[in-house]
């Protein structure tokens, strides 16, 4: 019984503790402004953030509260507002010092929380008189900015195009297949610059300003062709309406100036021209040094194995299927180490291994002469054709060049594949070779087909030179007759599509360049959804009535081919810049081709793929692509470049025609746009006794930053190694140090046992001991 | 008219030779296992396993069940195809088979006895095998091969009928309480509801080792993909080649019962 009135009673007493403490809050509501109520009410908070857990509907009423503290601190002593700054202070102090505290992690957590909040809410009280309300106005607004700012920050994540797809799959694939959209991105952004500057620069202003379709005869479709001009066919193999367009290099005019901007419209398509190839290998070069630099840091075969060990684990990884690929490639990759490291050691049969290599090389290069070969074939039996006239042949023959490029850049890479597995290379080895094999294959392709093409501008340039005898020969004729008839009358109007004309090589070769892009684009895509779509929805269904598993044995779903469509990827972009001086609306429909395939292969590797068994870091093999893009700009700018400087362009077509060069359209603009003295200088400069200076110059630059790069390097090496050697050094001082300390603990225990008496002084030496290892250890 | 230009069609080479050579050996076991038995057949009459017998009648030792089952594997390897478990993944049952030493074993798919003389050959003394076979011919083919080796009924009980009407009647037609091992090879599609008749039954107890052969090629998807969901069991997968063959990948699973945790 006095158990219960004693529990009454504290219970009482609790409720009537409450009860004050609801009336103290509800004074405070009610807005008391005496100063030392305050106070007490200040410490009173404060001890309740002590404790550390509360619920919170509680806080939310607290934060309420906090707002009437704030109002009602207006009104403290100049005291209380002096300790209530030590306070804060002390607070701020405390959150930049909390990190060293020996305190647990929870603590830690709750006493960052609360002097946060106490900071916040008494900072912006802080400061005097006038200056407190702006004081807190500017506390308020950094506070808005950096909330600003870090919901920018999230936005600009948000907007960078692509980036959840490419996080999904490099979830699901692992790095080296994000590599290749990484990469697509890449492109698909240079391919937007590229396309601003051709649209901006010398398709709108054309189509806006330059003389409209019909006025004369290189813009008019030929009365011959016009019947099937609009034909499907015909404009899907860029010809008929499409040729006569804004497309291509033959519709654009000659006239120095378009428009009422005075727009120089073979300037600007010369200098788009140069500057798109400029400005990519202005970005490539930039991307491979920015590349180098990241990569630059490790070179480690030391330690293969602890790297291994620790490194390999790709943490992107959201998936269980993938994390089993995974562990099985890491655990291929341990055997594969060990082998490597076993066959270091030991050679069996190098001779053996060494003819394979030789035989797998020598049948390469068969499939390789071979494909060469019949691409000559192909496209010397097109010439044939085009010289009998197109319209004899099925779309097969006329489409066969085309054709036979794709298939054959499809299928070789297989074989190499399948051939490479003969020489026993280590796999990374191997993916080099493999690559170097593509990337032969799809060069000697391409240079087969430009060099067909440049046989195919012989031939027109001679046809050039009969149809230029035939027009004049039309023209006197024409003046003939018009002067015979009544020489007074006005000039005799011919429709420009009646007009004879000439041959324009320019707009064929961008013609040639356009239907191969589009070929190539085609193929990938039906590749992809026939070798990978139709692949995976037969081996899915087809497997619940099927004699053997599908999906584990024979097709199983495909892999993703990253080295064969980063190549892809490259070649297609060299066929771009090749072809874009002569069809301008080339990085059009390859942005459109990027884009389209981006989404394409984003679903269909979500879709149809599984992740390669063969796995490679994509970190640093990603400057290897660079370095093969930045070959291929190399090569297809020369040819494009030898056109340009050794070839005159067609008289009747074109925005330089008349000219003898295309680059005269520079001299030109120099003498009639420029103060004379201008080009004056211009040509002094120009002068070769000035431009070899400069070029020497430039060399002995280059060569010297190269060797200042190099010193650099081996000063890095050398400062590595002086690393590990003092690494070493303190490992073995620790050791030594260690071994001194377990000796004095021994002494220590020795004398601890031989003299009972001195055991404090032992038990200090013991102690310095250890904190001497401790320290040791920690240095 | 889609006439197709010889250089297109050439164009396809590389992909013919790729996909020849890629699959070579599926090409091999296809002539081997199908056409050269067609061929067989239709000259001498008699069915594989006869041929396979008949060859074992006249090159082995009788009563000696290694040499039978050299002879076997000389014949598959060299004469003609025959899907038993061959001598490479017969060293991972002969394995098992020495660290557990059951007591009573069941085979499913006896097909010609190689197997089961492979696991009578290694089972302890006292220990029964059970071996199910569904064909008539074959399994008298397999009892004059089991015979042969030299074993008796007291150590191999060959039961002819379908795996799924026999297991449920293994309790009380064989009178017997537990299976300490399984040896599945018979008709893939049989594995899945096979084990589920057999959990069901309640022959198996802790520690009852279920081996699957060729979860891999031909392939028992659904089975595998049972296994790894049900958690009753703990499993591997046994990776090797498949029989008499070097370059097609198969695997057997074994399977260790756990029961229902």
């Amino acid at each position: 019984k006095i158990n219960e009135h004693e529990s009454k009673t504290h219970r009482t007493k609790r409720r009537d503790g409450d009860r004050q403490k609801k009336k103290r809050r509800n004074e405070r509501r009610k807005g008391g402004t005496r100063a030392g109520e305050g106070e007490e009410d200040l410490q009173a908070v404060s001890e309740k953030r002590e404790r550390s857990k509360r619920k919170r509907a509680k806080s939310k009423q607290e934060t309420k509260d906090n707002d009437k503290d704030v109002v009602r601190l207006e009104c403290l002593s100049p005291e209380e507002l002096e300790k209530l700054k030590e306070a804060v202070d002390e607070r701020k102090k405390l959150i930049q010092s909390l990190r060293g505290k020996p305190w647990a992690m929870k603590k830690k957590l709750v006493t960052l929380r609360e002097s946060q909040e106490f900071v916040e809410k008494y900072e912006g009280a802080l400061g005097k008189g006038k200056g407190r309300k702006l004081y807190a106005y500017k506390v308020l607004m950094t506070k808005k900015w950096m909330k600003f700012q870090r919901d920018f920050e999230n936005f600009k994540t948000a907007c960078i195009p692509w980036e959840m797809k490419i996080k999904e799959i490099e979830s699901h694939f692992g790095s080296s297949v994000a590599s290749y959209f990484l990469f697509l991105r890449w492109m698909y952004g240079i391919n937007m610059i590229l396309f601003g500057l051709t649209f901006g620069l010398v398709m709108v202003p054309e189509a806006l300003m330059g003389r409209p379709y019909g006025s004369m005869p290189r813009k008019t479709v030929p009365r011959a062709e016009e019947a099937s001009a609009m034909d499907f066919a015909v404009l899907w193999d860029f010809g008929g309406y499409a040729q006569y367009s804004v497309l291509f290099y033959g519709y654009y005019n000659n006239q120095r100036t378009v428009g009422w901007l005075k727009f120089r419209m073979p300037l600007s398509y010369f200098l788009v021209g140069v500057g798109t190839v400029a400005y990519s290998y202005m970005v490539v070069i930039r991307t491979m040094a920015r590349n180098a630099n990241e990569s630059g840091v490790g070179d480690d075969n030391s330690f293969n194995f602890s790297w291994k060990m620790f490194t390999s684990w790709d943490y992107l990884i959201g998936n269980a299927e993938t994390a089993d690929n995974k562990f099985a490639s890491i655990t291929t990759s341990f055997k594969e180490a060990i082998l490597e490291e076993q066959e270091s050691h030991k050679d069996d049969n190098i001779h053996l291994t060494r003819f394979l290599r030789v035989l797998a090389n020598f049948l390469v290069l068969c499939c390789l002469a071979g494909s060469g070969y019949l691409i000559y074939f192909v496209v010397r039996r097109s010439q044939k054709f085009a010289l009998d006239g197109l319209e004899n042949h099925t779309w097969w023959e006329r489409n066969e060049v085309n054709m036979v490029m794709s298939l054959l850049g499809m299928f070789c890479p297989m074989l190499f594949d399948v051939i490479s597995t003969l020489e026993n290379y280590h796999p990374r080895v191997a993916l080099q070779w493999q690559l170097g094999r593509i990337f032969a294959l799809f060069l000697g392709n391409l240079y087969t087909f430009i060099i067909a093409l440049m046989d195919e501008i012989n031939l027109k340039r001679k046809e050039e030179k009969i149809v230029k005898f035939n027009i004049t020969t039309w023209e006197a004729s024409l003046y003939n007759g018009t002067v015979s008839e009544n020489s007074t009358a006005s000039p005799v109007t011919i429709h420009p599509a009646d007009v004879p004309r000439g041959p324009c090589w320019e707009t064929m070769v961008g013609q040639e360049f356009v239907r191969l892009i589009i070929s190539d684009t085609m193929t990938t895509y039906i590749t992809l959804l026939i070798g990978d779509f139709l692949r995976a929805v037969l081996v899915r269904f087809l497997n619940y009535c099927w004699c053997w598993d599908l999906e584990a044995g024979f097709p199983s779903y495909s892999e993703f081919d990253v080295s064969g469509n980063v190549l892809g990827l490259i070649f297609n972009q060299g066929m771009i810049w090749m072809g874009s001086f002569y069809a301008p609306c080339l990085p059009a429909l390859n942005v459109i081709r990027l884009h389209v395939s981006m989404y394409l292969q984003c679903w269909a590797v979500m879709c149809c793929n599984v992740p390669q068994e063969r796995v490679f870091k994509a970190s640093g093999s990603n400057n290897f692509y660079m370095a093969m893009l930045l070959v291929i700009l190399f090569l297809s700018t020369l040819p494009a470049i030898y056109t340009i400087v050794s070839i005159p362009p067609s008289f009747d077509c074109g925005p330089f025609s008349g000219k003898n060069r295309m680059f005269d359209v520079i001299h030109e603009t120099l003498e009639s746009d420029f103060p004379p003295w201008f080009s004056k200088v211009f040509s002094y400069a120009s002068n070769p006794g000035l431009v070899l200076p400069f070029i020497l110059l430039m060399v002995l630059a280059i060569y010297y930053l190269q060797s200042t790069s190099k010193s650099y390097r081996e000063a890095n090496v050398e400062l590595k190694k002086k690393l590990q050697m003092q690494n070493e050094e303190n490992k073995r001082k620790n050791k030594r140090a260690a071994l001194k300390a377990q000796m004095d603990l021994e002494e220590a225990r020795m004398t601890a046992q031989e003299q009972q008496r001195n055991n404090n002084a032992s038990v200090q030496d013991q102690e310095s001991g250890s904190l001497n290892s401790n320290i040791n250890k920690e240095y | 008219m889609l006439m197709v230009s010889p250089a297109i069609a050439l164009a396809f080479l590389p992909l013919l030779l790729t996909l020849i050579i890629r699959y070579r050996y599926f090409f091999v076991l296809f002539y081997r296992a199908v056409l050269i038995r067609m061929w067989k057949d239709c000259v001498t009459g008699l069915s594989r396993e006869e041929r396979a017998f008949q060859y074992v009648l006249t090159h082995a030792t009788p009563g000696d069940p290694d040499s039978i089952l050299d002879t076997f594997d000389v014949w598959c390897s060299k004469v003609e195809f025959i899907s038993n478990i061959g001598p490479k993944k017969g060293k991972i049952l002969d394995r098992l088979l020495m660290e557990h030493s059951p007591l009573t074993v069941l085979e499913l798919g006896a097909h010609c006895g190689y197997s089961t003389v492979r696991i009578a050959r290694s089972l302890p003394l006292g220990a029964r095998l059970y071996s199910i076979e569904m064909d008539q011919r074959n399994a008298a083919i397999a009892e004059k091969v089991i015979r042969l080796a030299g074993f008796d009924d007291d150590t191999v009980e060959l039961i002819v009928n379908p795996s799924d009407e026999v297991i449920p009647q293994l309790r009380s037609d064989y009178n017997l309480e537990r299976l300490d091992f399984v040896f599945m090879d018979h008709w893939k599609k049989c594995y899945l509801p096979d084990l589920q008749m057999l959990e069901g039954s309640g022959l198996l107890g802790k520690g009852s080792i279920i081996l699957a052969d060729n979860v891999l090629f031909p392939g028992a998807p659904k089975f595998l993909r049972y296994i790894r969901k049900s958690g009753l069991y703990e499993w591997r997968i046994h990776r090797a080649t498949l029989e008499y063959s070097k370059g097609i990948r198969d695997g057997m699973a074994e399977l260790v019962y756990q029961g229902i945790k």
